[in-house]
C-alpha cells in the first residue's frame, strides 16, 4: 500500500468537501444505524459478521466527514465515534469500499431511510483514488485501457486478424460473400462496442451480435481505434481516467459520424457511458447510447429479425445484471427476447430490481486479493440457479458472465452460461 | 499472494490461483493445475493448447488471442471451452503457469 | 411565564432554526446536475419514493424484519404525537379528558417499543458493532421525551419542560437530524431511480 502523507489525506478530503448539490451532503447525515440494510447484502448474508454490515461503509465515511467538517466531529467526537484518517482507517477503506461491496445497490432500495449505500461507497473508492490508494490489480486494467485503448493491451492488428477470421466464419455460416464485420465505416445508423474479452477470448458473442445485425440488415460498424465499451476508471474512483476512457468513445461515435452508439453487453460499462459519461464530460450527447438488449428487443418487436423459439428445448433462466437492472432501468426487454426465443424460460427467486449480484461485480472479477469472498458470496446465485433445475443461465453481462462461468465450475451446477446475443442468433431464422 | 496445494505440493499463487512465479511451470505443474481444474487427464488437444500459450507467453510476455489459439493448434473454437471449462484464461492461461490477464476474466 | 416554559421555548426556536438553516442548505445546494438523458418518469418516482416505494412489502428492513418495524413505526408516532402535545401545552390548550386515557396508553405502548430498540442495540452484535454514543444518546432521550410527556398528562411538572429543551438542543447535534434528511434522501433515490427508470416499478 502506498504512503499515507498528509497531502494525500487532504486531496481524499477534498471530495468530502465542496458539494455540487445537496446528494452527499444528505447521504452522509442520513444513517440511523438501524443495521437492517444487513438482510439485503450478499456480504454479511454469506459471513454473517457485523463488519459486512451496509451500515458500517456508510458509518465509515460518515464518522471521517464528520471528524472532519462537522460541530460533532470538532467539538464532541467521542459522541459519533469520528474518525481521523489514519493508516488503520485507510486499510479498513480500502477493505471495506473495494474488497466487501460490489456497488450492486441492493441495500439502497432496501434501507429503511433510503440512503443511496453504492453511492457511498463509491464516493470512498473516489477518496481512495484521490489518496492514491487504489488496489494495483484493479487499476493496471485502467492503466490497460489508458496506455492500448482496451483494457487487455490486444493490439489493432490482432484485433483486425481476429475480426476478419469471424467475418470469414460469418461468411461461411451465412453462406454469403457479402456478409460483413465492417470496421471503421462512417455515417452509419450504429457504432457498435465490444468487451476486449470477446475478441481475446471469448468470440462467439462478437459473431453472434454480427449474425443478428446480418439478419436486420443493419447499417453498422465497429472502431478499431475505440471499441472497447468497458471503463474500470468507474470502478476504481478516478473520475479524471474514467473521463479520459469516456471521452474517446465519445469522440469515436462524432468522428464516425453514427447515429446510435450501441453498448455491449457489459453491465457496467454500459453503466459508464450511457448513465456516466454525459457527467464526466459534463454535456449533453447529441446521439442516443443504448443497450444491444434494447436494440435486440426491438428487432424482434418490429420483425426485423425473424426468430423460432421452438429449435432451443433446453430451459433457461436469466440473470440481471445489477448495473443494467436496478442501476439502469432494463428489466422487460432481456425478458421479452427470452419469451420469443426459448420455448422454457423460468425466472430466479428473487429477480429483477432485487436480483442478488453474481458476487463478481464493482470490479471484484479484477482483484485477485479478494477471489476467497468472491466465490463465497457467489454462492447464493448458485442456489438461485441450481433452484431453478435451468441447463442454460443467460445473462447481458460479460463481467457476470465470467463470475457465472466459475460459479459453475465452482459448485458443480453443470449449466451452460450465455450471453443474450448467443441465444438470439441460434433461434435466428434467415429468409 | 497465496499458497495452493495439489496432491502434496505447494505453489505459491495470486488470489486467483495464477502461478506467481511463472518461471516455475513445467509440465509436471500443468498437470496439477488441470486436475485442481478437474481436467482428470490431460489429452493431446489439452497439451496443444497449452504448449501453444506458454510458448506465445516465453516470446511476447503475453496471452495470444483466441484465434491465434484456434489457428495455430487447429483446434476449433467450441472445442476450447468444451476442453477447459473455465475458459481459455481462467482455464488453458492458468494450466500454462501464466500471470491473470487484465479485464474482465 | 416560569423559567422552564421559557427555555424550552428558546430551545425549541433553536432547534426550529436549525432545521429551517438546515432545509434552506438542502435545497440551496439543490438536486444533481444530471447530463445523461432520462429515461424513466422522475417525478413519478419522486412520488413513489415517497409512498409505494417506503411500503412496507417493498422493503426488506421491513417485511424481514417485522417486529424491529413495527417497534420502529410506533416508536416515532409516538415521538410525533409528543411533539404535538409539547406544542398545545406550550400554547395552554387543555386537552379533554376523553382523549388523555388513549393518548397515555399509546405513548405507553411507543416507549415500550423504543426501550426494546433500545434493548436490541444493546445486545444485538451487528447492532452493537454499529452504534455509537449518539445512537445511545438519541434513544434514551426520545424515550425519557416520551415517557414524561405521560407524566405530564397527569402530573404537572418543571421536568417535562426541561427534558424537551434537552431534545431541542441535542437535536442538531446528533442523529436525530434524520428528521429533515430523512425526506431528502428519499427524494434523491426517487431521482435516482426516476431518471433511470427503475422506478415507479414495471410491472
Amino acid at each position: 500500500m502506498a504512503e499515507l502523507t498528509e497531502k494525500n489525506i487532504n486531496k481524499g478530503l477534498t471530495i468530502l468537501e465542496n458539494f455540487k448539490d445537496s446528494k452527499l451532503l444528505t447521504n452522509l447525515n442520513s444513517c440511523v444505524h438501524c443495521g437492517l440494510c444487513a438482510e439485503s447484502c450478499v456480504y454479511y448474508l454469506t459471513f454473517k459478521e457485523p463488519y459486512f454490515v451496509p451500515a458500517k461503509k456508510v458509518d465509515l465515511i460518515s464518522s471521517i466527514y464528520k471528524r472532519y467538517f462537522t460541530f460533532i466531529g470538532k467539538y464532541v467526537p467521542f459522541l459519533a465515534n469520528t474518525k481521523e484518517i489514519n493508516d488503520e482507517t485507510a486499510k479498513e477503506m480500502v477493505d471495506l469500499f473495494f474488497g466487501a461491496c460490489t456497488m450492486c445497490g441492493r441495500c439502497n432500495l432496501h434501507c429503511s431511510i433510503g440512503i443511496d449505500i453504492a453511492y457511498l461507497v463509491r464516493t470512498g473508492r473516489m477518496m481512495l483514488a484521490q489518496m492514491n490508494l487504489i488496489p494495483a490489480s484493479i487499476q493496471s486494467t485502467v492503466d490497460s485501457s489508458i496506455k492500448t485503448g482496451n483494457n487487455m493491451g490486444i493490439t489493432t492488428e490482432e484485433f483486425v486478424d481476429t475480426i476478419k477470421w469471424l467475418e470469414d466464419e460469418l461468411q461461411d455460416e451465412m453462406n454469403d460473400k457479402h456478409a460483413r464485420i465492417p470496421l471503421n465505416d462512417s455515417n452509419v445508423n450504429i457504432l457498435y462496442t465490444l468487451n476486449p474479452r470477446e475478441p481475446k477470448f471469448f468470440p462467439l458473442s462478437i459473431s453472434a451480435m454480427a449474425k443478428i445485425f446480418y439478419a436486420a440488415k443493419e447499417s453498422w460498424t465497429i472502431s478499431t481505434k475505440m471499441y472497447d465499451v468497458t471503463n474500470y476508471g468507474f470502478f476504481t474512483g478516478n473520475v479524471d481516467e474514467a473521463t479520459v476512457i469516456s471521452k474517446r468513445l465519445y469522440e469515436e461515435v462524432i468522428n464516425l459520424d453514427a447515429k446510435e452508439l450501441i453498448l455491449a453487453e457489459c453491465g457496467h460499462g454500459s453503466r459508464a457511458f450511457r448513465w456516466e459519461a454525459p457527467n464526466y464530460l459534463k454535456k449533453e450527447f447529441d446521439f442516443d447510447s443504448n443497450t444491444s438488449v434494447e436494440l435486440i428487443a426491438e428487432y424482434i418487436k418490429t420483425g426485423r429479425i425473424k426468430v423460432d423459439k421452438t429449435k432451443l428445448k433446453l430451459r433457461v433462466t436469466l440473470h440481471d445484471p445489477c448495473n443494467l437492472v436496478r442501476n439502469g432501468g432494463i428489466l422487460k426487454e432481456q425478458r421479452y427476447i427470452l419469451d420469443q426465443v426459448v420455448s422454457e424460460f423460468v425466472e430466479m427467486t428473487p429477480h429483477g430490481i432485487d436480483n442478488y449480484c453474481c458476487g463478481g461485480g464493482g470490479g471484484q472479477l479484477a482483484m485477485s486479493e479478494y477471489n476467497e469472498r468472491r466465490m463465497k458470496i457467489g454462492e447464493r446465485k448458485a442456489e438461485q440457479i441450481r433452484n431453478t433445475n435451468a441447463k442454460i443461465v443467460v445473462t447481458p453481462c460479460h463481467n457476470c458472465v465470467d463470475q457465472l462461468m466459475q460459479l459453475n465450475s465452482f459448485y458443480k451446477l453443470n449449466v451452460q452460461i450465455k450471453t443474450l446475443a448467443e441465444i438470439v442468433a441460434d433461434a435466428i431464422i434467415i429468409d | 499472494m497465496a499458497l495452493l496445494e495439489i496432491e502434496g505440493k505447494a505453489f505459491e499463487v495470486d488470489g486467483d490461483g495464477f502461478l506467481s512465479t511463472p518461471e516455475i511451470w513445467n509440465d509436471e505443474v500443468a498437470k496439477l493445475f488441470a486436475k485442481y481444474d478437474g481436467i482428470e487427464e490431460m489429452s493431446d488437444k489439452h497439451w496443444v493448447i497449452v504448449k501453444y500459450i506458454r510458448k506465445n507467453f516465453e516470446e511476447k510476455g503475453n496471452a495470444p488471442m483466441i484465434r491465434s489459439i484456434c489457428q495455430e493448434t487447429g483446434v476449433k473454437l467450441r472445442e476450447i471451452y468444451e476442453l477447459f471449462p473455465l475458459g481459455p484464461a481462467r482455464g488453458a492461461c492458468r494450466v500454462a503457469g501464466l500471470p491473470k490477464p487484465d479485464g474482465c476474466v | 411565564m416560569s423559567w422552564f416554559i421559557l427555555i424550552s421555548k428558546i430551545s425549541f426556536a433553536l432547534c426550529f432554526a436549525f432545521c429551517i438553516y438546515t432545509l434552506f442548505r438542502i435545497i440551496s445546494l439543490g438536486k444533481p446536475k444530471d447530463y445523461a438523458k432520462t429515461k424513466g418518469d422522475i417525478n413519478s418516482s419522486i412520488k413513489y419514493s415517497y409512498t409505494g416505494g417506503m411500503s412496507p412489502v417493498k422493503k426488506e428492513s421491513a417485511y424481514l424484519h417485522l417486529p424491529t418495524y413495527i417497534a420502529g413505526i410506533l416508536y416515532h408516532l409516538g415521538t410525533f404525537l409528543s411533539l404535538i402535545l409539547f406544542f398545545l401545552n406550550v400554547l395552554g390548550i387543555n386537552l379533554t379528558n376523553y382523549l388523555i386515557i388513549p393518548i397515555a396508553v399509546f405513548l405507553i405502548i411507543s416507549g415500550i417499543c423504543g426501550v426494546s430498540i433500545l434493548i436490541k442495540r444493546i445486545f444485538k452484535s451487528e447492532l452493537n458493532s454499529l452504534s455509537n454514543v449518539d445512537d445511545y444518546i438519541s434513544n434514551v432521550i426520545v424515550n425519557v421525551f416520551q415517557f414524561v410527556t405521560i407524566y405530564y398528562l397527569f402530573y404537572l411538572t418543571p421536568t417535562y419542560f426541561v427534558i424537551s429543551a434537552v431534545l431541542f438542543l441535542y437535536l442538531p447535534i446528533g442523529k436525530l437530524k434524520h428528521a429533515i434528511y430523512f425526506f431528502a434522501a428519499r427524494f434523491h433515490l426517487g431521482f435516482f431511480y426516476g431518471k433511470r427508470g427503475v422506478w415507479p416499478p414495471q410491472n
